[in-house]
């Protein structure tokens, strides 16, 4: 029998195999997308959401409220939440949890995450680590198959000593490049990327444990960055099963504190019960009244998923690592994460999560929800910012991360798995002068958006490049605005709106609406039309709105405010959408008295 | 505690094990894997090329720690056989970290099969998922009393040594092949168990009452 038949043969048969295994491995993952599936629906009933008031004194699962004295509820292990008597699960006589926790741990086992979080300890892969390695020889081969089309070049005279085998197999080798070669090359590669991250993850942990405390939050940045932290930050994986593995000490004192700190940004003069809407601190933390630490390290663990069903933006915050510390000085860190659909920064859209006390490390597991419309997505930013509780109501930033929700792809909505994100520096630079009292950052303009392409026209000229002949209308409408305060103060309005579109050319192209006379409430119609905006450049240019009160009696108008809509995602959903009105909220920058804009 | 559940295609099931059978070419790891899925020998020697798989789905039985019968669940167990060939050597090693427990086998008519599963306990240590996976030796062939060149004493201390169950097996008669898989599948619930619900180190079987009877921390410091 001639063996390059035989192992042509050989590589059917392990092909064969691993197709087999391919099918297992489909129904396997149906089978754990359909339970992570129910485990997200068991989930949403305790998710906090601003529209239901959560507090110390209701069961977190169920809502239910709790008494004082009696039915009191209990601090979940797991979760450090107050769980009523029926939303527990008992294990033994000493033991409970309650059923979000509980089902977080069937899920866990049943999907087989813990072999793949233990198998992570020992081979520290990046995402590629759920891949089975038949997955990857069957990929491999496959890519390998489709190149082996192309009639290879004859291989060099020295080729290697395994080839050497059988000699008459000099020339048909090439194109049937024997499984078994396939293999040697793939699991000797394999085999020399995990000894090396090994390699280099053991001297990482000795020098990590020989001078972690001496080490500055700047080099531990650029640590994790790389490979080399991961066997570090793993084994303090603050994923979620992690609430189970958590030492007690800590589990207490979460129990006993972290409720009790998701009010702590009330200002002093108020009531400690009071609606925790709106705090003052928190209106200083977004006007950059608040301590900013020099150094942003580490990361945050969440993830997003949209449902249509419910209309429901579900934001789950699982952990962070590697924070730096909020008190340097102390090596002391209460951490927190704070949660804005920007460009919305109304008070009573932000959410929060409970503070986790004196730890890098922190473990939140809380979901937090938006009930938003699909269409609203467009343009806003999820913002999820780390703050540090300090004492005295101090705040200290720790870093944010900036998720542009358009280009999320929501498409596994309820099944999104979690990614980690590095925290940045604030990128949006506190307001300037302008932005005088707290109230006002809150406002915002509501305008509707469309993009008409026009037929394409013929070239004029021949010297006019054909991008330019691409000309379309940008239509604006300038629907209202939010939280207004010159609107109640004043009672009417006669407004208007000059708008100016900043082309990337440095072109500039102005329009202003008519003036609309004694509107009482936040609802115009301003119109604006941009003609002859080339298609190509609208993704860089950016829209400035400013909108004005137009004065009697010829003097001068006064300048409510203004502003912007840029940002290549929401000018490119435009084009990507043609001829549809998109919604927009801009945050809206009223000018201080008289200012002239 | 198990018994075999029928239809195979669908995923109702509650858990997806993944077992490896290793050890040198001959030993009968291919037989051995037949007999436990479709009850059958077949006395004829087909060397396994690289790797293949077997599927079986159980009913497991857990036990609680006060030793009663819990709750029931269904298992599909994909049972990887491997080439014992030393020439699928990388290719086989390569599937050892996909495994969740392991039969390591050797053949008692062959001494050199016996002594070198040191050597595949070592190729376990460096490959699989875990420094200590879940680990069966399975000494095959005990039919064959008379051609017999491994004493059982001599294998059940190798067991102990490494701390793990050591089964004499035929897949001829079908003798003791259940319970080595049983065992192993039994050690690997345990390990599940063990791995969601404690922390990573090496935590002493503490029940959950220690847990929340712990004094609580002294931590708390003066703010001002």
């Amino acid at each position: 029998m001639d063996l390059s038949i035989l192992e042509a043969l050989e590589r059917e048969k392990v092909l064969e195999v691993l197709q087999r295994d391919k099918l297992l491995r489909s129904l396997e993952d149906e089978r754990i997308r359909k339970m992570k599936l129910e485990l997200q629906e068991i989930r949403r009933k305790g998710a906090k959401s601003f529209a239901r008031q959560y507090s110390e004194r209701t069961c977190a699962r169920c809502q239910r409220p709790l008494g004082k004295f009696w039915n009191c509820g209990a601090v979940c292990q797991g979760c450090s939440h107050r769980i009523c008597n029926k939303c527990r699960i008992v294990i033994s006589a000493h033991e409970w949890k309650c059923t979000v926790c509980h089902a977080f741990r069937e899920v866990k086992i049943k999907s087989g995450d813990w072999f793949l979080e233990e198998r992570s300890k020992k081979f520290p892969g990046g995402a590629e680590r759920h891949e089975t390695v038949g997955e990857k020889l069957l990929k491999s081969y496959q890519r390998l198959s489709h190149i082996s089309i192309v009639p290879p070049t004859p291989p060099p005279f020295s080729e290697g000593p395994s080839f050497s085998r059988s000699g008459g197999l000099q020339t048909s080798r090439p194109f049937t490049k024997s499984m078994e070669n396939l293999f040697v090359s793939l699991t000797s590669h394999m085999k020399k990327v995990s000894k090396s991250q090994n390699d280099v993850a053991v001297v990482d942990r000795a020098l990590l444990t020989a001078d972690y405390g001496k080490i500055s939050t700047k080099e531990r940045r650029s640590q994790s960055d790389t490979a080399i932290n991961r066997p570090f930050g793993l084994t303090k994986a603050p994923s979620l099963p992690d609430l189970f593995k958590r030492p007690k000490s800590e589990d207490e004192e979460g129990a006993g504190t972290s409720e009790a700190y998701t009010d702590e940004d009330v200002s002093p003069n108020t009531e400690y019960h009071e609606e925790k809407r709106g705090s003052i601190s928190s209106l200083c933390t977004e006007l950059g009244i608040f301590t900013c630490n020099n150094s942003v390290t580490g990361e945050i663990e969440l993830a997003l998923g949209y449902s249509i069903k419910t209309s429901c933006l579900e934001i789950s915050i699982r952990a962070c690592r590697n924070l730096a510390y909020g008190d340097p000085k102390r090596k002391k860190c209460h951490p927190y994460v704070k949660v804005y659909l920007l460009p919305d920064k109304s008070p009573n859209r932000k959410l929060k999560t409970a503070v986790k006390r004196n730890t890098t490390d922190p473990v939140f597991n809380e979901t937090l929800e938006y009930q938003i419309d699909g269409a609203w997505l467009v343009g806003r930013v999820l913002q999820a910012s780390v703050w540090h509780a300090g004492t005295l109501k101090r705040k200290v930033f720790l870093g944010e991360v900036l998720l542009p929700l358009e280009s999320w792809d929501f498409e596994h909505s309820t099944t999104q798995s979690t990614k980690w994100h590095l925290l940045c520096p604030r990128v949006t630079a506190p307001e300037g002068p302008e932005g005088g009292a707290g109230e006002i950052h809150h406002c915002e303009l509501m305008i509707k958006a469309k993009f008409t392409s026009s037929p394409p026209q013929l070239p004029k000229a021949a010297d006019h490049q054909r991008e330019e002949t691409h000309m379309g209308q940008l239509s604006i409408l300038i629907t209202g605005a939010n939280n207004l305060a010159i609107l109640r103060s004043s009672g009417s309005l006669n407004s208007f709106v000059k708008g100016c579109l900043a082309l990337p050319s440095g072109v500039e192209l102005t329009q202003k609406t008519q003036v609309q006379r004694r509107r009482s409430g936040p609802d115009w119609g301003h119109r604006l039309l941009f003609t002859a905006v080339p298609e190509a450049s609208l993704k860089g240019s950016s829209l400035e709105l400013g909108l004005w009160d137009h004065a009697p009696f010829g003097l001068p108008p006064r300048p409510l405010g203004r502003a912007k809509l840029e940002g290549a995602w929401s000018l490119q959903k435009l084009l990507q959408t043609p001829n549809m009105w998109l919604e927009f909220s801009l945050p809206f920058h009223p000018s201080a008295n008289g200012k002239k804009m | 505690m198990f018994c075999a559940v029928s239809t195979m295609t669908d995923g109702d099931y509650d858990y997806l094990i993944k077992l490896l059978a290793l050890g040198d070419s001959g030993v009968g790891k291919t037989t051995f894997l037949y007999r436990y899925t479709d009850n059958k020998f077949n006395p004829k020697f087909i060397t396994t090329v690289g790797i293949d798989f077997r599927e079986k789905r159980v009913v497991y039985t857990a036990t609680n720690s006060n030793g009663t019968t819990g709750k029931t669940f269904k298992v599909h167990l994909q049972l990887w056989d491997t080439a014992g060939q030393e020439r699928f050597r990388s290719l086989t090693t390569a599937f050892f970290r996909d495994a969740m427990g392991f039969l390591l086998m050797f053949d008692l008519t062959s001494q050199q099969s016996f002594l070198n599963v040191r050597n595949w306990m070592s190729q376990l240590q460096a490959n699989a998922y875990c420094e200590n996976p879940d680990i069966v030796l399975v000494g095959n062939k005990a039919d064959l009393a008379d051609q017999r060149e491994v004493q059982e004493k001599q294998a059940k201390e190798l067991a102990d040594k490494y701390g793990i169950p050591y089964f004499e097996t035929s897949a001829a008669t079908g003798s003791e092949v259940d319970k080595a898989v049983i065992t192993l599948l039994d050690l690997v619930m345990k390990r599940m168990e063990q791995c969601v619900d404690k922390p990573a180190q090496e935590a002493p079987n503490g029940d959950g009452a220690s847990k929340l009877e712990a004094p609580p921390p002294s931590e708390k410091k003066c703010a001002c």
